[in-house]
């Protein structure tokens, strides 16, 4: 999937993740603000990156701003991110999160 | 989550759909049912998100056994169509049309489940629907609302965009709810569905709320929409029934247990006939005893 | 949980409403430079219908953020608010912004994931989101081997490009092996950034080390620092100039390999003259800074200022004796549009 333009989705209120996606060239890469960084840093760079796999994109820069989302949240917000930022909302590709 | 037709419906609460910390904790507080919105309580530019996060979230969360419905998007919105197509694909229990003005309106609903259900390997029937009457035209054509149908759940008052449609606003009394309650309530009725009353926003005005909610209970709604955790347990308490509601439900139902195990086909209590109406409020009572702890298992008041 | 709403600060009685809120939480400035460049406003409402929040957006940058003491619920309003604006930033394809702030705010953006560019005892600023500072530096042009060249940079708003500029380049250019020149790109000035771009190629063309680089944001231009939370002009001054000035010697020399920087001195500008001076205090010793004597013509001062004087006053003639030919074919071309521009009220004081 080509990214476009920059893809924003999520918020920086509590139990929510911001997820800002643009174009890059060396693969994924993540940078990860969040106050559990140490114990689940890891974990919330493999959701963000399995979630961009999955939609098709294989090079994209992130900025991910954490404020202790599930999960579920982290894998929402990045395919939310990832389909504004190839333009492609209008058709929500739901079995990227199943 | 399979939709269940007939359950406890006291309290249906409303939480934002982009709201990962409210969607996340809504099973905690105890509501019969949770409604997840992806209506009024999101942005225009944030349905898309949201749409994601309620679809994960019905997917994932534990929202303590609690009903889960979602409000989608009217049939005048371009996100109708994939809101509907995501709720059928998450499993959701129920889904709500927002602003349904005629059997119709609930008729494409329906269609469009199927063809989702189709289409995503879903259960036909397996989900429900409930229509929110928001305006003089959704309260006229209630009746046919409420019976457009077999999978209908529920309808639901919703008082803000009713009374902005009335040329009017809230006020404490109620008054200017007064027609459109007690129609939706007979036509939820006459059609053996629910009926749910419209949310009330004041959280600090408690007296107000208790008096509302007395009230509609006393008209005979099954439930009311909630905007607050903290009106669960409010509702919960005027919807709780008497001891003596109490005690003659568990006689009906003893009299029920008795004509079986004689083998009769007619029940009769203190010389009169049991009818269907009876043994139904006698089973609402005890449901409802039994989920506020009024009753242990065995049956034996445990109320105040 | 607070409702965020959208303040509308053209209706008097909301305007009155967060001017109160933001007094009762210190910030006392409303100035019309601070507050006429506001773009949009948002505010919490609690569960009583009070304010207890609020924060603004001017073009990129975020300001006038406030949230009530309350100490339970102060960093989720803080958050609350700055997920607002972003939202807002966001639905106008802004993905890049900035905040110039207290210094003891740094850390509660910086949890936002918003990025320290420089910091003073009494400010520090702040970016968030994409393209960076990073970006912004991997993008500029580099030399084989620059790590070991002698590279240096002038930094100049050249509105237009004077002879003056192009002898302080023309020096620059003969001492060092590399030099970037960085054209301020604010749209506040007679020439735009475009025009003042391309003025500044087209003048250095013949210096085959010389590379003409965009300011971008980075080497601010004082229109677009908000200031309100700083007691004077002075201070504003002062701290914009060493907050300019480290983000030059902590970021984008050492990524370029910057050695060297060259200053004009602005014989009639006690503005310039102070900004060299803190510049140097600042940079040195890290950072060689070579302030040059103004530039002169028969013993005319050249200054862009006298340039835009000139076409004010009608004067092409004399311009021609304080422009590369460059910039005269350019001024000539367009005379009638600058003199528009001038009648519209474009300001064509200050550098």
């Amino acid at each position: 999937m080509e990214i476009k333009t920059v893809g924003v989705a999520g918020t920086l209120e509590s139990s929510d993740i911001q997820i800002m996606v643009s174009a890059g060239q060396n693969g994924i890469e993540i940078d990860l603000e969040s106050e559990v960084a140490k114990s689940y840093g890891d974990q919330i760079k493999k959701v963000i990156t399995d979630t961009l796999k999955k939609f098709g994109i294989e090079n994209a820069k992130v900025k991910a701003t954490d404020k202790g989302a599930l999960d579920c949240v982290i894998a929402a917000r990045t395919l939310a991110a990832a389909q504004r930022a190839t333009e492609t909302t209008d058709k929500p590709r739901l079995e990227v999160l199943q | 989550m399979t939709y269940v037709k007939n359950r406890l419906r006291r309290t249906m609460m409303f939480v934002p759909g982009n709201n990962p910390a409210m969607v996340k904790d809504a099973g905690i507080y105890g509501a019969d049912s949770i409604m997840l919105d992806l209506e009024d309580a999101v942005s225009l530019t944030e349905k898309d998100a949201a749409r994601m996060l309620v679809f994960n979230a019905i997917k994932t969360v534990d929202f303590g056994g609690a009903e889960v419905v979602v409000r989608i998007n009217g049939q005048d919105t371009p996100f109708y169509d994939e809101d509907v197509k995501a709720m059928v694909r998450a499993g959701v229990d129920v889904i709500r049309l927002p602003k349904t003005e005629s059997a119709a309106m609930i008729k494409k609903l329906v269609a469009d489940m199927e063809k989702a259900e189709e289409e995503y390997g879903v259960e036909k029937g397996s989900i429900g629907v409930m229509a929110a009457i928001e305006s003089a035209k959704g309260v006229l054509n209630a009746p046919e609302i409420a019976t457009a149908t077999p999978l209908m759940m529920g309808l639901a008052v919703s008082g803000e965009d009713y009374t902005a449609d009335m040329h009017t606003h809230r006020y404490p009394d109620g008054r200017e709810l007064e027609f459109a309650r007690n129609m939706v309530l007979q036509a939820a009725r006459a059609a053996d569905v629910y009926a749910f009353d419209t949310v009330f926003s004041n959280m600090n005005d408690t007296e107000g709320f208790y008096r509302e909610t007395k009230y509609i209970y006393e008209l005979g709604y099954d439930g009311k929409s909630l905007v607050n955790p903290r009106q669960i347990p409010m509702v919960n308490k005027v919807f709780n029934p008497t001891k003596d509601e109490i005690e003659n439900a568990l006689a009906v139902q003893n009299a029920i247990q008795e004509a079986k195990a004689k083998g009769s086909g007619v029940i009769s209590m203190n010389g009169k006939m049991v009818d269907k109406p009876v043994v139904e409020k006698a089973d609402r009572v005890i449901e409802t005893a039994k989920a506020s702890n009024l009753i242990d298992e065995e049956g034996n008041y445990i109320g105040e | 949980m607070d409702k965020t709403v959208e303040l509308f600060l053209t209706l008097p009685e909301t305007k009155k409403r967060w001017q109160k809120f933001l007094i009762s939480q210190g910030i006392n400035n409303f100035s019309s430079r601070e507050v006429a460049v506001i773009d949009h406003t948002v505010g919490l409402i609690d569960e009583d219908g009070q304010l207890v929040g609020t924060g603004s957006i001017a073009g990129n940058v975020l300001k006038y953020i406030a949230v009530s003491n309350d100490a339970s619920v102060q960093g989720a309003r803080f958050n609350q608010i700055v997920s607002a604006l972003e939202e807002y930033l966001f639905s106008q394809k802004i993905y890049h912004s900035f905040v110039f702030t207290k210094a003891k705010y740094s850390a509660s953006f910086s949890h936002l994931n918003f990025k320290e560019l420089a910091h003073t005892d009494e400010a520090a600023f702040l970016e968030s989101g994409t393209p960076n500072i990073q970006d912004f530096l991997a993008k500029i042009p580099r030399i084989e081997d620059q790590n070991h060249k002698k590279v240096a940079a002038i930094v100049m708003n050249a509105n237009p490009f004077t002879l003056g500029h192009q002898a302080l380049v023309k020096l620059a250019s003969s001492e060092n092996d590399l030099v970037y020149v960085f054209v301020v790109a604010t749209d506040a000035s007679l020439f735009k950034t475009s025009e003042r771009m391309e003025l500044v190629k087209k003048g250095t063309s013949e210096y085959p080390n010389v590379l003409v680089i965009s300011g971008g944001d980075y080497l601010v231009s004082q229109s677009t620092f908000p200031a309100y939370f700083l007691k004077s002009p002075d201070e504003l001054i002062a701290t914009q100039t060493e907050i300019d000035a480290l983000i030059f010697k902590n970021t984008i020399a050492p990524k370029l390999a910057i050695k060297k920087r060259y200053l004009g001195t602005e014989p009639f500008s006690r503005t310039t003259n102070f900004y060299n001076q803190s510049l140097k205090n600042t940079l040195s010793p890290k950072i060689d800074v070579e302030i040059v004597k103004r530039f002169c013509n028969n013993d005319q001062i050249i200054t862009a200022t006298r340039v835009r004087q000139l076409i004010k006053s009608n004067n092409l003639k004399d311009i021609s004796n304080l422009v590369p030919t460059t910039t005269f074919d350019f001024i000539n071309k367009n005379y009638q549009i600058l003199q528009e521009r001038i009648k519209k009220g474009m300001n064509i004081n200050g550098n």
